[in-house]
C-alpha cells in the first residue's frame, strides 16, 4: 500500500436502473488529509462513500482504496464507516454496541480510547435506546473510528447534530488527521467546507469542481463558499 | 368528531397499501390459496387407510366377511398372512390387519364374533374407518340374532391409554419450536437490515458465511434453552406419553431449530420491512402445518399433495418426533435416520442459501 492516495476515484459511473447516479467521476484523496465530499441531496456523495466501502460495484471505471481495487474485503478492516442515520443496536449500551464493532475488527483493546475520545466514557452504561440523538451520532462515531482505521468515511456525520456537537466533531476530525488517519467527509452544509483541506463538490453524479476551499472560491469567483458553488453549479448546467 | 378526519386516515391506509402490492396479494390471494389447499386435502384425502386380511378360518363365514370387507369403500384390503401383519405395520404398509381365526365361523355359530384386529396405532384418525368397515361387514351375520360381538383389539403403538393430546403433542411440541424461532429470527435479522447495522457489518471484514453462522449459534442457543422448556412442560406438566429416548427428542428439537434459524434469516433477504416479513408467517407456517401430517396422515393426502409433503422439512420432523415420542424409535431404526438426516440436510442447505443471499453489495 505504497500509494500516496488512500482513494483513487478514475472515470466511475454507477446507475440504479434508469437513474444515473454517477457519471464519469474521477477524485483523488491524498493520505492524511480531510476531504470534504459536498453537495446537495441526491447528488452521489452516499454513493461514492459506498463504492469505496465496496458495497456497490461501479458499471464503470475503478475505485482504489488504500492500493486496493475494489471491492476487497481485506481492504476493509483498515476502513471506517459511519453511515448517515447512526446505525446502532438499540437494546446494547453505549460500550456493547462500541465493544460489538471493535471485535469484529478484532481491536477490543481501543474501546476505553474510542469512547474517552467522544467524551461518552461516563455514559458507556447508558443503553442506546435512551440516551440522545447527538450521543447515537458519538456512539456511532465511536463505533466507526474504534479500531483505528486508515481511512474513515463519514457520511453527512453532523446531520441533526446541534452547533455545539458539531465543532466537537471536527476537533476530533482534525486530531485524528493529524494522527495520519484519512478522512472523507460528506456533507450538504457549505459552512463545514472550510474545515476540510479539499472539498469535491458534487451534482448530478458529476464531479463539478475539486481543490482547496480557497481554489473553489476563485475558480467560482466569489469569496463566499455557497455562492462560488452555486456559480461553479450553474456554470455547468448552461 | 370529525367524519372529513376519519375519511383521511382511511384514505390515507388504502393509499399506502396501493404501492404495497405484496401486501395486497397476500391479502386477497393467500386465502384463497390456504382454502383451496384445505379443501384439496380434506376432499382429495383417500380416507381409506390400507388394511391386511389374513383369513384363517375353517369355516365359510371367514371368506364372506372378507370379501364383505374388499368391498367396503372406507378401506383398501389385501390379503395376508397373520404372521406377516407386525412386520407390515412397522414398515408403514399397513395401518390394521384383520386375522379371522380358525375358529371364526365355528364360535359365530356358539353366538360370538371374535375377529382379532390389529392396530399400527400412531396415527388416531386411520383406526375408526378400519372398526367401521368391520362393524358394517359384520351386520349381516348380526342380523342373525343373538350374536354376541367380542373382537380382541390389539394397538402396535399407542392404545387406549393415550388420549388426543398424547398423539398430537409430540408434533406440535417440535412445531411450536419450528414457528417461534422462526419468526423471531426473521424479524430480528430484519431489525440488523432496517436499522442500518447490516450496511455496517458489509463495510466491516466480517465474511457473509461468519454473520449467517454468528446469527445461527446465537439464536440456536436461546431457541435450545426454548426447547428445554417446552419439552419439560410436555413431559412433566402436560404428562404426553413418551416411549423414547428424551435427548433423542431433543437432538430432533436442535435440528429443526437450525432449520428454523437459517430459513428465518434466508427468507429475510426477500422482505424489505418488518411488516413483510410478518406476511411469510403464514405462506411458510400454515401450508406446512397442513402438509407435514401433524392433523392428516401424509400417506391419505391426494398424490400431488404427497409430493409437497415429502418436499417439506416439517414432515420429517413430525414423523420423527412421532416415531420417537409414540413407537419409541431409536437410533436403529432406518426411519428415524431418514428423519434425522433430513431436517439436518435442509438445515445444512438453508445455511448455504442464507449465505448465499446475504449480499455484500446493496445494488
Amino acid at each position: 500500500m505504497s500509494d500516496s492516495f488512500a482513494v483513487n476515484i478514475d472515470g466511475v459511473s454507477k446507475a440504479f436502473g434508469a437513474v444515473k447516479a454517477l457519471n464519469g467521476v474521477t477524485l483523488r484523496v491524498r493520505r492524511g488529509e480531510i476531504y470534504g465530499l459536498l453537495g446537495p441531496n441526491g447528488a452521489g456523495k452516499t454513493t461514492l462513500i459506498r463504492l469505496m466501502c465496496g458495497l456497490l460495484e461501479a458499471h464503470a471505471g475503478s475505485v482504489t482504496v488504500l492500493g486496493q481495487r475494489m471491492p476487497n474485503v481485506g481492504v476493509l478492516r483498515h476502513i471506517g464507516y459511519m453511515t448517515q442515520a447512526a446505525a446502532l443496536y438499540p437494546g446494547l449500551s453505549v460500550q456493547e454496541n462500541v465493544e460489538f464493532f471493535a471485535a469484529i475488527n478484532g481491536a477490543e483493546a481501543g474501546v476505553k480510547e474510542a469512547l474517552e475520545l467522544v467524551q461518552l466514557w461516563d455514559r458507556r452504561t447508558s443503553v442506546v435506546a435512551t440516551i440522545s440523538g447527538g450521543m447515537r451520532q458519538r456512539c456511532s462515531l465511536a463505533c466507526a473510528l474504534v479500531h483505528k482505521p486508515e481511512l474513515l468515511l463519514l457520511d453527512e456525520p453532523t446531520v441533526g447534530v446541534d452547533p455545539q456537537l458539531r465543532v466537537q466533531f471536527w476537533e476530533y476530525f482534525r486530531r485524528m488527521a493529524a494522527g495520519g488517519t484519512t478522512l472523507i467527509v460528506s456533507s450538504h452544509v457549505m459552512d463545514e467546507a472550510d474545515r476540510c483541506q479539499r472539498l469535491g463538490l458534487v451534482q448530478y453524479g458529476r464531479l463539478l469542481a475539486e481543490g482547496t476551499p480557497n481554489d473553489i472560491r476563485s475558480q467560482g469567483g466569489s469569496q463566499n463558499l455557497e455562492e462560488a458553488f452555486l456559480a461553479l453549479a450553474g456554470r455547468k448546467e448552461s | 368528531m370529525s367524519g372529513h378526519r376519519v375519511l383521511a386516515i382511511t384514505r390515507r391506509l388504502l393509499e399506502g397499501f396501493r404501492r404495497d402490492r405484496r401486501t395486497v396479494a397476500l391479502l386477497f390471494v393467500a386465502p384463497i390459496v390456504i382454502l383451496a389447499l384445505l379443501g384439496y386435502l380434506i376432499r382429495g384425502s383417500s380416507s381409506a387407510p390400507a388394511v391386511g386380511i389374513a383369513n384363517e378360518d375353517t369355516g365359510p363365514l371367514g371368506a364372506t366377511v372378507a370379501e364383505s370387507l374388499g368391498q367396503s369403500t372406507r378401506i383398501e384390503t389385501t390379503e395376508i398372512k397373520a404372521s406377516d401383519g407386525d412386520a407390515r405395520l412397522k414398515d408403514g404398509s399397513l395401518a390394521a390387519y384383520i386375522v379371522l381365526p380358525s375358529d371364526f365361523s365355528q364360535r359365530a355359530g356358539e353366538g360370538s364374533i371374535a375377529p382379532e384386529i390389529h392396530l399400527e396405532g400412531s396415527q388416531p384418525g386411520e383406526d375408526s374407518p378400519v372398526l367401521q368397515a368391520l362393524q358394517q361387514s359384520l351386520i349381516s351375520i348380526a342380523a342373525r340374532g343373538n350374536i354376541h360381538f367380542a373382537p380382541k383389539i390389539e394397538y402396535l403403538y399407542g392404545g387406549p391409554d393415550f388420549d388426543t393430546l398424547d398423539y398430537f403433542g409430540a408434533a406440535f411440541v417440535g412445531l411450536i419450536v419450528f414457528f417461534l424461532v422462526f419468526v423471531i429470527t426473521i424479524v430480528s435479522f430484519l431489525n440488523e437490515r432496517s436499522q442500518g447495522t447490516l450496511e455496517r457489518l458489509m463495510a466491516s471484514p466480517l465474511r457473509r458465511g461468519e454473520i449467517v453462522l454468528g446469527y445461527m449459534l446465537g439464536f440456536t442457543v436461546l431457541a435450545l434453552i426454548q426447547a428445554v422448556e417446552v419439552l419439560v412442560f410436555a413431559l412433566a406438566v402436560l404428562k404426553i406419553h413418551n416411549q423414547g429416548n428424551v435427548l433423542l427428542i431433543f437432538g430432533m428439537e436442535a435440528l429443526m431449530v437450525v432449520a428454523a434459524v437459517n430459513l428465518g434469516i434466508f427468507l429475510s433477504m426477500f422482505a424489505r420491512t418488518e411488516f413483510q416479513a410478518v406476511q411469510f408467517i403464514p405462506l411458510v407456517i400454515v401450508p406446512q402445518f397442513l402438509l407435514s401430517g401433524i392433523l392428516f396422515p401424509v400417506r391419505s393426502e391426494p398424490l400431488a399433495l404427497q409430493y409437497v409433503s415429502n418436499a417439506l422439512p416439517l414432515t420429517y420432523a413430525v414423523n420423527g418426533m412421532r416415531d420417537i415420542m409414540l413407537k419409541g424409535a431409536d437410533l436403529t431404526w432406518p426411519s428415524l435416520q431418514l428423519d434425522l438426516a433430513v431436517v439436518a440436510g435442509f438445515g445444512i442447505v438453508l445455511i448455504a442459501a442464507g449465505t448465499a443471499t446475504l449480499r455484500r453489495r446493496m445494488a
